[in-house]
C-alpha cells in the first residue's frame, strides 16, 4: 500500500451513471490504498449496472431498500469509514453523521448553496438559469449544508431537457470526484463553508414547476422551458404536464422544437411560435 | 420501418447496429440516457406512446429488441 489514508472502508450508496463511475474510480484504486470497498443499493433503477459492476470486480454487494433498515446496517459500523453518497435520496440520521469515525461526503447536482434539496436540474431550467454545476460536499445534520470539497460549473443551452443536464452534471461529478479523491482519503480537503443563508428555499420533492400545469395564454418560450424541466423521459419524476385545450382539460404527451417547415397538422396537435423560425410541437391527449 | 428505427438508434448510438449481444446496457453500449433519447424519437417518428413499463432492459437489449417493441405498439 503506497497511498496515505486512514479509511479502512469505503462504502458506496447511490444509483446512475455517477455511482457506477464513482464504484468503478474506487475499485481501481483500491490495491493502492488497501481499503475494502461496499457498495449498497437504496433505490432501485430499471437500468440499473451497479450490481454487474459489483460481480465483475467482486465488491461486496448488498440491496437495502428499506429506509430503517439502511440506517440500522450504517449505524454498526465501528471502523474509519469514508461513506460516499453519489446520486442517493436517503436522509443519513444526525447520530449517524455525528459519529467521528464515518465521513461522508455527498455529490449534489447544483452549485450549492444554490438549489438546495431535490430535483436541482429542474429548478433551474424553469428557472431560466444560464450556468448551473455541481457540488461534492461533506455531510452534516442538515440537508445539503455541509462544507464544500469541489464544485464544477456548466452551462445550460436553450433546448436543453432536465435529462441531458442531469447526464452533464452526473459526468462532471464523476471528474470532480476523481480529481479530489487523493485529498479526501488523505482528509486534507480545504473544505469551504457555504455561507448561506438560513432562510433559503428548499427544493422539496413533492413540489412541481407551475403546479405542472401551463395556460394557453402562457408564452411559448415559458411552456417550452416548463416542458423542459420537468422532462425526465420515462422515469416519472414528475407526473404528466396539463393544460386546457378548448375548455378541457388534456394532458401532454410529448413535445419537440421543430423548423416551421416540419409542420405537419394532425388530430391533438398544436403549433406554438418559438424564435429562429421553429415551433414548439405539442401532442396531447384529452383526459 | 426497420431501417427508420435503426437510424434513430445511430443517432445516439452507432455501436448499437453492429452489437451481436444480448445486453446492451450490461456491456456498456447504452445507458439510461441513450434509451430515453431513442424512446423520445421513435414515439415521434412513429406517433406511439412507449410506456414506461416497456422501458426495461429486456426491450433494449440489442436492436431486435427495439424493433420487435415498436412492433408491437404499432400492431396494438
Amino acid at each position: 500500500m503506497d497511498m496515505n489514508t486512514a479509511f479502512h472502508r469505503i462504502l458506496i450508496l447511490g444509483y446512475g451513471k455517477v455511482t457506477g463511475e464513482v464504484l468503478q474510480y474506487v475499485c481501481g484504486r483500491r490495491e493502492e490504498y488497501g481499503y475494502r470497498i461496499e457498495f449498497i443499493e437504496h433505490e432501485i433503477h430499471p437500468f440499473s449496472v451497479t450490481e454487474q459492476i459489483c460481480a465483475t470486480h467482486k465488491i461486496p454487494y448488498r440491496r437495502i431498500t428499506d429506509k430503517r433498515e439502511l440506517a440500522a446496517y450504517l449505524g454498526q459500523i465501528e471502523e474509519k469509514t469514508l461513506l460516499i453518497s453519489a446520486s442517493n435520496n436517503f436522509l443519513f440520521p444526525a447520530s449517524l453523521v455525528e459519529k467521528p469515525h464515518i465521513t461522508i461526503i455527498n455529490f449534489h447536482n447544483a452549485l450549492l448553496p444554490a438549489y438546495p434539496g431535490r430535483n436541482a436540474p429542474t429548478w433551474v431550467i424553469y428557472m431560466g438559469e444560464k450556468r448551473t454545476g455541481i457540488t461534492w460536499h461533506y455531510v452534516t445534520a442538515g440537508v445539503d449544508e455541509g462544507s464544500i470539497i469541489i464544485q464544477k460549473e456548466c452551462e445550460i443551452t436553450p433546448d436543453m431537457k432536465a435529462y441531458e443536464l442531469t447526464e452533464r452534471l452526473m459526468d462532471l461529478a464523476a471528474e470532480a470526484f476523481r480529481e479530489s479523491f487523493a485529498q479526501i482519503m488523505a482528509e486534507s480537503v480545504k473544505a469551504r463553508e457555504q455561507g448561506f443563508d438560513p432562510g433559503r428555499r428548499m427544493y422539496r420533492s413533492f413540489e412541481v414547476p407551475s403546479d405542472g400545469t401551463f395556460a394557453m395564454t402562457d408564452s411559448p418560450e415559458e411552456i417550452y422551458r416548463l416542458l423542459r424541466s420537468v422532462d425526465y423521459g420515462k422515469n416519472n419524476i414528475f407526473p404528466p404536464v396539463k393544460t386546457t385545450v378548448d375548455g378541457q382539460a388534456a394532458e401532454i404527451l410529448r413535445y419537440r422544437k421543430i423548423p416551421i417547415d416540419k409542420r405537419k397538422d394532425g388530430e391533438e396537435l398544436l403549433y406554438l411560435p418559438l424564435d429562429g423560425g421553429n415551433l414548439l410541437k405539442i401532442k396531447y391527449h384529452f383526459i | 420501418m426497420q431501417e427508420r428505427i435503426l437510424e434513430i438508434l445511430s443517432e445516439y448510438c452507432e455501436e448499437a447496429l453492429t452489437y451481436n449481444g444480448d445486453s446492451m446496457m450490461e456491456d456498456g453500449i447504452i445507458d439510461s440516457f441513450t434509451v430515453i433519447n431513442v424512446v423520445s424519437d421513435l414515439e415521434d417518428e412513429f406517433d406511439i406512446e412507449i410506456d414506461a413499463k416497456y422501458v426495461i432492459a429486456e426491450n433494449f437489449r440489442n436492436k431486435e429488441a427495439i424493433i420487435a417493441l415498436v412492433q408491437k405498439l404499432l400492431e396494438e
